[in-house]
């Protein structure tokens, strides 16, 4: 009984890690330039495209194909930011439908092998079907240990998403371009009047949340199919975590992360995957209800 | 100044008489039922972005979740019309019993509508079809008034209306799925009978069907039009463009905004019946994200704050997408191209098309007024 419970929970971590390595990036891309990205997922899905190419051309394993798909990933959202987002900011729903159009373009780029398709020519690791990556043997086979088991890959990911988290953090709140980011997420106005250069600052920090998409996108690539469209289910769940938990609040996310993916992992083990979703979105819309702000937001802006 | 309203005005109208016309018309041009099928569900689609505009362009309120309110009309009247198929009622029951249920039911089970499965007596009423016309609209009526009333009276605004509105219908969509027992799940509700008016058979591939679609569509487009002039429209206006200036005035927002983003709920679940009778089947597709945005999308591309712009987007998009869809592989570019002009709409042309047409005639009557002027 012990053990069943600690698997669930186990499970349950596993499942919050990922989230909130997506909803990490959201959040900072959400609270510090009032962008809602809708293109994240397909980030994710990049960087999970990016370690199955990294295996098949360069024969990268997961360790090499992480680095790998942060800078991707980071250089797309990158591209993204100076490309379309420069011009929509503050106009906070347009910043949501132009990046629904960029979600479309990067599946459909994907999906039609960059164009490639047409020609006629295939590119193994692209296209519409499913890829799978491979995962190191060595993290694929469970062990016990006092009765309980322990599955290597799943504590990887959660081993991994806390050093993510404490980096992140790290970042925000112990180094000089965390200060000017949260100075930009308080008053982009008043930051710019006390010489943050804000343009470059926010071009970073949305390349870093990208970044860290890539990295989940990895992640999710070692224990489920690859596809084009993997990304579309992931950001609404990554939004969701953030709006809950606060926009802005590195906290808030992770106790907002934790929560919902225990609900996740407790209620699709007590009854089924879809009600458990489902009940997932209902308490979503209780606590956005609730407390619009987020459990630990802040008012600003 | 004046002058430059009455010829929006002017121009407003003429472009409402020129589609009314168009669309009431086109039977006589063609004797393609298929293809007058076709138009009739993008006519459907049309009301949806209407429906859109209306909350969105009037309101203020971006609904990412109008898939919702849809997807409940279309269960709802496919209900009716499932009961009413030839296929309901070979299951040795003098009443109807949809086959679906009798593939699930357990052995040994009674093969009644009552209780052949649980919660199967839910369709009782249902095969009253006037009821399912009745429970189309007044659901999703209940369903966006309790809604509406939570989330304007907590005076939830802005991209939490749209998450809440995207979670929301993400949660119906999955209830439908996991109700496989009553719902038939992911595969939806199909071999539908024909909806039968006063006697007349709707047939999806006739001219009557195309006419009840086309002349509901005009109606409603007409009615959404006069609604957003009348005093409660302009007042919807002014707490879209100030919430806390009308609240200060003494209006009380909540109460326009719940009215309006009732009667968009009521517009979709009305489109949602008429998509069954035109296209035979209801599936929790109707109720995906993508679907809900694509509306959006139909709305931002005629113009958000233009309900004709919006009618004539989503038509305008779904005929093209039609036409480019015949091979698998244009398809997919399309959906390509759609994307990127998304994008564009976005940066250069946040007004839609109705926004440049309405820039355009500025500068026709600009140049006009200039001439004579110097003639003058």
């Amino acid at each position: 009984m012990v053990h069943r419970m600690a698997n669930i929970l186990f499970i349950g971590l596993s499942l919050s890690s990922i989230l909130l390595l997506i909803a990490l990036g959201l959040s900072i891309t959400y609270g510090a330039m009032g962008v809602i990205n809708m293109a994240h997922g397909e980030l994710v899905m990049i960087g999970a495209y990016t370690a199955v190419l990294s295996g098949l051309y360069l024969n990268l394993n997961l360790f090499l194909a992480l680095p790998l798909a942060f800078l991707v990933s980071a250089g797309v959202g990158l591209a993204v930011e100076r490309v379309i987002i420069r011009q929509l900011y503050g106009r906070i729903i347009d910043t949501l439908l132009a990046t629904w159009g960029v979600a479309i373009l990067l599946q459909q780029l994907i999906r039609l092998e960059f164009g490639l398709s047409f020609f006629g020519i295939h590119v193994d690791g692209l296209g519409p079907g499913f890829q799978s990556f491979p995962i190191p043997a060595f993290l694929s086979e469970n062990f016990d240990i006092l009765g309980f088991t322990v599955q290597p890959y799943r504590s990887f990911i959660i081993v991994l998403t806390i050093a993510l988290t404490f980096l992140t953090w790290f970042l925000m709140y112990r180094t000089s371009l965390g200060t000017q980011v949260r100075a930009i997420m308080r008053n982009p106005q008043m930051a710019a009047a006390c010489g943050i250069d804000v343009n470059r600052i926010s071009a970073w920090t949305f390349a870093y949340g990208s970044g860290l998409a890539g990295v989940a996108g990895v992640l999710l690539a070692g224990f489920k199919a690859v596809l084009p469209n993997m990304g579309e289910s992931v950001v609404v769940d990554g939004f969701l975590v953030v709006v809950v938990g606060g926009v802005g609040s590195l906290f808030g996310t992770l106790l907002s992360a934790a929560v919902l993916g225990q609900i996740n992992g407790v209620f699709a083990i007590l009854t089924n995957d879809i009600v458990a979703r489902a009940i997932v979105f209902g308490v979503v819309i209780f606590l956005i209800l609730l407390r619009p702000n987020g459990l630990f937001g802040f008012k600003s802006r | 100044m004046i002058e430059n309203r009455s010829l929006a005005q002017k121009l407003d109208w003429a472009v409402y008489i020129t589609f009314f016309v168009v669309v009431l018309c086109l039977p006589l041009l063609t004797d393609d039922v298929f293809w007058l099928n076709r138009i009739s569900k993008f006519l459907v689609f049309g009301l949806l972005g209407l429906a859109i505009a209306l909350s969105w362009g009037y309101a203020g309120v971006l609904n990412l979740g109008q898939g919702l309110f849809f997807g409940l009309g279309a269960y709802m009247f496919a209900m009716s019309l499932k009961l009413k198929s030839g296929t309901s009622l070979q299951q040795g029951s003098d009443k109807p019993v949809p086959d679906f249920m009798v593939w699930n039911a357990e052995p040994g089970s009674p093969t009644e509508l009552c209780c052949i499965v649980p919660g199967s007596w839910l369709w009782l009423p249902f095969q009253s079809q006037t009821f399912g016309m009745i429970m189309a609209v007044a659901l999703p009526i209940l369903v966006a008034f309790v809604v509406g009333s939570a989330i304007f009276r907590l005076r939830v605004s802005g991209v939490y209306v749209a998450i809440i509105t995207l979670a929301l219908v993400l949660l119906v969509r999955l209830l439908i799925i996991d109700a496989q027992p009553i719902t038939n799940g992911f595969n939806g509700l199909t071999d539908l009978g024909w909806l039968n008016l006063f006697g007349v058979e709707f047939d999806p591939y006739m001219y009557e069907t195309y006419y009840l679609v086309a002349v509901s569509c005009c109606v409603i487009m007409l009615a959404a039009r006069w609604l957003v002039s009348t005093r409660a429209g302009l007042i919807l206006q002014s707490t879209r463009d100030d919430a806390n200036r009308s609240r200060y005035l003494g209006y009380d927002v909540a109460a326009y905004q719940i009215f309006f983003f009732v009667v968009s709920a009521a517009i979709a679940g009305f489109a949602g019946m008429l998509y069954v009778v035109a296209a035979e089947f209801a599936s929790p597709t109707f109720l995906d994200i993508s679907f809900s945005i694509s509306m959006v999308v139909w709305a931002a591309v005629g113009g958000r704050s233009s309900l004709i712009g919006a009618v004539i987007g989503a038509v305008l998009i779904n005929s093209i997408e039609a036409s480019v869809s015949e091979t698998e592989i244009f398809k997919e570019a399309w959906k390509l191209i759609i994307g990127v002009i998304f994008i564009f709409v976005v940066l250069l042309l946040p007004r839609g098309i109705a926004g440049v047409a309405r820039d355009f005639a500025r500068w026709l009557e600009d140049s006009y007024l200039q001439s004579t002027s110097k003639r003058g």
